[in-house]
């Protein structure tokens, strides 16, 4: 333990640093008014989607179609309770966090330590494996329902929750695969070396180097993996029948449908989907850059 | 002591560390993906597919001869090559354009923009369709300001083939750009200052700073980026569901939803459906294999 | 540091232990797997719920309802995961052809009418039509007119306009409509099956016929056909003549009901299930069309179409239905009761509920209520005043029917002429007739 060497220079870290001095000086008036009406244009139109589902969740379906983008006459605030009890929301969220989090947690590990054999330990079988995960990357999940929810039928794994962890783990392996190794590959060999020197075995390097060092591509898979669990909807409302088992996005999907005849309830089940991933998004913004740069996406 | 060691280590590490990913990704991606290619050349035709009261049997490449001879199928191609098209040369640049805006420090609020710009990627697809759908609908908000301006005005932008998938790529656009905006943002932080600087030093202006320095420094990112989207965009699924169901008459359809169409709507064709996203896969590794091609040829100055 | 390792291993471990625990499930009452199709924001989700359903399970303990509730493309999602796995539950909500005809023409459904035995008189004639598969897999909860004119008879006679007679009464309307800026007729048909469900059905009713139509699925008579065409060529006229806006083709179909009700047209074209959409909402006492409104709202059919052989109708579809799956062994104490549920769910009890909340008509002679608002009653008299041909994405397979809803929505926008769309639709049927050979 003593012997690994701690005081390894992040080869990524000493080059992320702030610049120093602004430099709205320097650039023109022209330049700033064009890049200042984008990016306003985008501040709007990123706030008002939540703005306006958020005020249409406190009308009544009536309003709602006759007052599509006005504030509401009357505020309707039934929709939510009614929604949470018809949508069983309370049962939902519980499940939706734990299966975005142990899939989450899952995928992290297996990727990271397929990651760093991929990247640096010498081997044949490395480009055809690798290989085969980089092209699952181009899956569509519609096609491998059926296949999936036979499979999962014949192992008797239909309608539980392991029967829904396992696919989802699956399926964020081969973005989690593609871009830790990526990552890994950017990490010094003589880092390695010197920790092998030392006597360490592979699996206390990837414990005790590796990982600490790949934290910005973890956050970054972290974040990817959150947003896809959260929101994914198809594959776990055939794989599961029981409603105590169910995800968020399956209770929002009992409101919104084409044919839907309540929008008052419907956006209510919305806010109450997008809440908790908002809050996941307003605390750990700052993680999602810091995760993104320094080289999650091979620079 | 290390050399007589590591070789036998090397290979027992080397399989622990990887069964478990390809072991789970086996059974749960690359099984599947076989399976619906194999079905792809049946002639599977609904009911029980093992053990049923029709076996499923072998049937040539009919699904694949059928699928390029519908004219729906070669809309949804052209319709997905647009996306793609907007993804790179739209998504991208204008994903560049604000991280370099914020990252230049021209505005003061930036982390307040970069939230915001970031934000949509947060909000679910169902949500971003409906909402698109009311405001770009005949008689909803763009009609009204329209015909503030020209009354009498009709709004036939979805209804004329031509101009109907407009609206879609608009939200498109603005739906992903967040994502490239915040690999660039992140990775322009990483370029060294002191070689911005010199080149400032030797005379450089803005522009050729950014066509000698940024940019190429940047080129493995693009290229990461295009890989991205043009995968992403020939998945595209949730938010054209959401938007416009493909219609009308199939001119907003994609990919995605002609198989899913093929699948599960009307009269669901299985093995015509997988042999649509067989296509896909082939067309998105294609289309990867040239950006590549493309990367190799012009870009990869920074390694 | 110690502390926070230890609580994250413990949460990893709590979190694994939850994952693996096995599901059990007290297995001594009879279990009966349901499949259901509920739309959870309709106003009469909560009584659907409580009256039927919940009150089915306190009444017959020794049955242990396991209910899965599904609504839109999921439910279709499902019931083909399921078929494929060979796994059909005891009891599940089909369609009499169309989405489930697989599941029909296959006999993975059980054939009820020994079940049924003379119950079948308490039933109304049409209801008890065999299905897709050639015998009676269920019956359906209700009736349903595909096509009906909803009339705004207050802003008719505000503009001083007359009820039209026939479709040149109607062609003449366009014009001061236009003038007074408002469109003629509201279709909400951005999905394709609008305008064939709730328009063309109809048409093809009045122009074509039922008879004509069997010979068509039966091969004996083309689609290129002159009457065919000309069917297609008067629903083409629609447009022409600006009856039908060619926005119809991009006005989402949950914006019609509103569209209609702040009167931006006099007319609106819809299924008879519409209705719903205007009245109370009992979880917000609110109406689209207050209830001393409604009473200026009519239902009625498309005006007289030249050249029709059929008079006056509309366009008419046993709806939906409760099913057994053919798995479940003749005779079994499965079987008894999951008869009791679907006998249940066909009673007159049931059926009363239904027709309240405006989610079906009933299929059962003589069940009224007296607890209707104006426009409620107002479709419950309609059904009184028409008569129906068949809808054709009933009858005819969906390789068939995909291509002519596409079809209508191309001659909408003015894509394509109606003998082309006759020929794809031809074309459609030799691939099919093959197929099925």
């Amino acid at each position: 333990m003593k012997t690994i060497p701690l005081t390894i220079e992040d080869p990524f870290r000493k080059k992320t640093y702030r610049w120093g001095r602004p430099l709205h000086e320097e650039t023109g008036l022209v330049s700033r008014l064009f890049f200042g009406l984008i990016l306003f244009l985008f501040a709007v139109l990123s706030i008002a989607p939540l703005v306006w589902v958020t005020l249409s969740s406190f009308k009544t379906t009536q309003e709602f179609q006759m007052n599509r983008l006005g504030l509401p006459d009357l505020w309707f605030f039934q929709n939510y309770p009614q929604a949470w009890q018809i949508g069983n929301m309370g049962t939902l969220i519980v499940n939706s966090i734990f299966y975005t989090t142990v899939s989450t947690m899952a995928v992290i590990l297996l990727s990271m330590a397929a990651a760093f054999a991929f990247a640096k330990i010498k081997s044949k079988a490395t480009p055809v494996l690798y290989g085969s995960f980089v092209i699952g990357i181009l899956l569509t999940i519609q096609s491998i329902m059926v296949p999936l929810f036979l499979m999962a039928n014949a192992v008797n794994l239909l309608d539980t929750r392991l029967g829904v962890l396992i696919p989802y783990t699956g399926l964020g392996l081969p973005i989690g695969v593609y871009l830790c190794t990526e990552y890994i590959k950017g990490i010094h060999d003589s880092i390695i070396e010197s920790a092998r020197i030392d006597g360490a075995g592979y699996f206390r390097i990837l414990a005790k180097i590796v990982f600490p060092m790949a934290k910005p591509v973890i956050s970054t898979l972290a974040i990817l993996n959150v947003l896809t669990v959260w929101n994914e909807f198809m594959l776990i409302n055939i794989l599961v029948s029981r409603e105590a088992l169910k995800s968020l996005p399956v209770g929002i999907m009992k409101f919104s449908s084409t044919l839907s005849s309540d929008y008052g309830k419907q956006f209510a089940a919305l806010v109450i989907g997008m809440l908790p991933l908002l809050l996941f998004y307003l605390a750990f913004r700052n993680k999602i850059t810091e995760g993104v740069s320094a080289g999650a996406i091979k620079g | 002591m290390i050399t007589r060691r590591t070789k036998a280590e090397e290979r027992r590490a080397y399989l622990l560390l990887v069964l478990p990913a390809v072991l789970l990704y086996f059974a749960v991606v690359a099984f599947p993906m076989i399976f619906s290619l194999w079905i792809s050349v049946s002639d599977y035709s609904g009911g029980q597919i093992f053990g049923g009261s029709t076996p499923v049997r072998f049937a040539g490449f009919s699904n694949y001869v059928r699928m390029w001879n519908d004219r729906y199928f070669w809309i949804s191609l052209k319709n997905n090559v647009y996306i793609v098209l907007i993804s790179v040369f739209g998504q991208i640049p204008l994903g560049f354009i604000l991280a370099y805006a914020l990252h230049r420090n021209m505005f003061r609020a930036k982390g307040f923009f970069q939230t915001v710009i970031y934000l949509p990627c947060v909000i679910s697809s169902v949500i971003v369709g409906i909402l698109w759908q009311t405001i770009f609908s005949p008689y909803g908000p763009v009609t009204e300001i329209m015909q503030f301006f020209r009354p009498g005005w009709q709004n036939t932008m979805l209804s004329n083939p031509r101009t109907a998938m407009i609206p879609v790529l608009l939200v498109m656009l603005w739906y992903y750009t967040g994502t490239y905006f915040i690999i660039f943002l992140a990775n322009l932080q990483k370029i060294d200052k002191e070689v911005i600087e010199a080149a400032k030093i030797d005379g450089a202006t803005e522009w050729q700073t950014l066509r000698h320095v940024i940019l190429p420094a940047l080129s493995g990112v693009i290229v990461t980026s295009a890989i991205l989207a043009i995968s992403g965009s020939l998945k595209s699924f949730d938010l054209i569901f959401a938007m416009t169901g493909g219609n009308p008459a199939r001119r907003t359809s994609v990919l995605a939803l002609y198989m899913y169409d093929t699948a599960f709507r009307g009269a669901p064709n299985y093995p015509r459906a997988n042999a649509v996203s067989t296509f896909m896969m082939a067309f998105s590794f294609l289309l990867i294999i040239i950006t590549k091609l493309v990367e190799k040829r012009f870009g990869g100055k920074e390694e | 540091m110690k502390l926070r390792k230890l609580t994250m291993w413990m949460v990893l471990l709590l979190l694994l232990v939850f994952a693996l625990v096995p599901n059990l499930i007290a297995a001594e009452p009879i279990t009966i797997r349901v499949l259901n199709y509920l739309d959870a924001s309709s106003p009469g989700a909560a009584r659907e719920i409580t009256e039927i359903w919940q009150r089915f399970e306190e009444e017959n303990p020794d049955i242990l309802v396991i209910r899965e509730d599904q609504f839109g493309e999921p439910f279709h999602h499902k019931t083909e995961a399921y078929a494929a796995a060979g796994k059909l539950p005891e009891v599940l909500y089909v369609w009499p052809g169309g989405r489930s005809a697989t599941l029909h023409q296959k006999k993975l459904l059980k054939d009820i009418s020994r079940l049924l035995g003379d119950e079948r008189n308490a039933f109304i004639d049409a209801a008890l039509e065999p299905q897709a598969g050639g015998y009676l897999a269920m019956i359906p909860i209700g009736l349903t007119a595909s096509h009906a004119m909803y009339v705004n008879t207050a802003l008719l006679e505000e503009l001083g306009l007359e009820m039209p007679k026939t479709y040149e009464d109607l062609k003449a309307m366009v014009a001061p409509l236009r003038a007074a800026g408002k469109d003629c007729i509201i279709i909400g048909a951005q999905d394709d099956w609008v305008m064939q469900s709730v328009l063309y059905s109809m048409i093809f009713g009045r122009l074509v016929g039922d008879e004509k139509l069997y010979e068509f699925i039966e091969g004996k008579a083309k689609f290129t056909d002159k009457v065919f065409v000309d069917s297609l060529r008067f629903y083409e006229q629609l447009f022409i003549d600006g009856v039908i806006n060619r926005n119809a083709m991009q006005t989402p179909y949950g914006e019609a009901p509103a569209l209609f009700a702040a009167g931006r047209a006099p007319f609106m074209i819809d299924g008879d299930w519409r209705a719903g959409a205007f009245l109370t909402d009992e979880s917000t006492g609110k109406a689209l069309i207050p209830p001393e409104k409604q009473k200026k709202i009519k239902m009625t059919v498309f005006p007289a179409i030249p050249g029709e052989i059929n008079h006056g109708t509309s366009s008419i579809v046993p709806a939906v239905g409760y099913a057994m799956s053919a798995h479940v062994p003749d005779g079994s104490p499965e079987e008894e009761a999951a008869w009791r549920l679907i006998s249940w769910l066909n009673s007159a009890e049931v059926q009363k509920i239904r027709l309240e909340t405006g989610a079906a008509f009933p299929t059962r002679k003589g069940v009224t209520s007296d607890k209707l608002e104006p426009l409620a009653q107002e479709r419950a008299e309609f059904y009184g005043r028409i008569s129906g041909t068949h809808v054709l994405d009933d009858k005819l397979p969906p390789e068939i029917c995909i291509p002519l809803n596409i079809g209508l929505q191309e001659i909408g926008l003015g894509l394509a002429t109606p003998l082309e769309v006759a020929r794809n639709v031809q074309a459609a049927y030799d691939e099919w007739a093959k197929s099925n050979k």
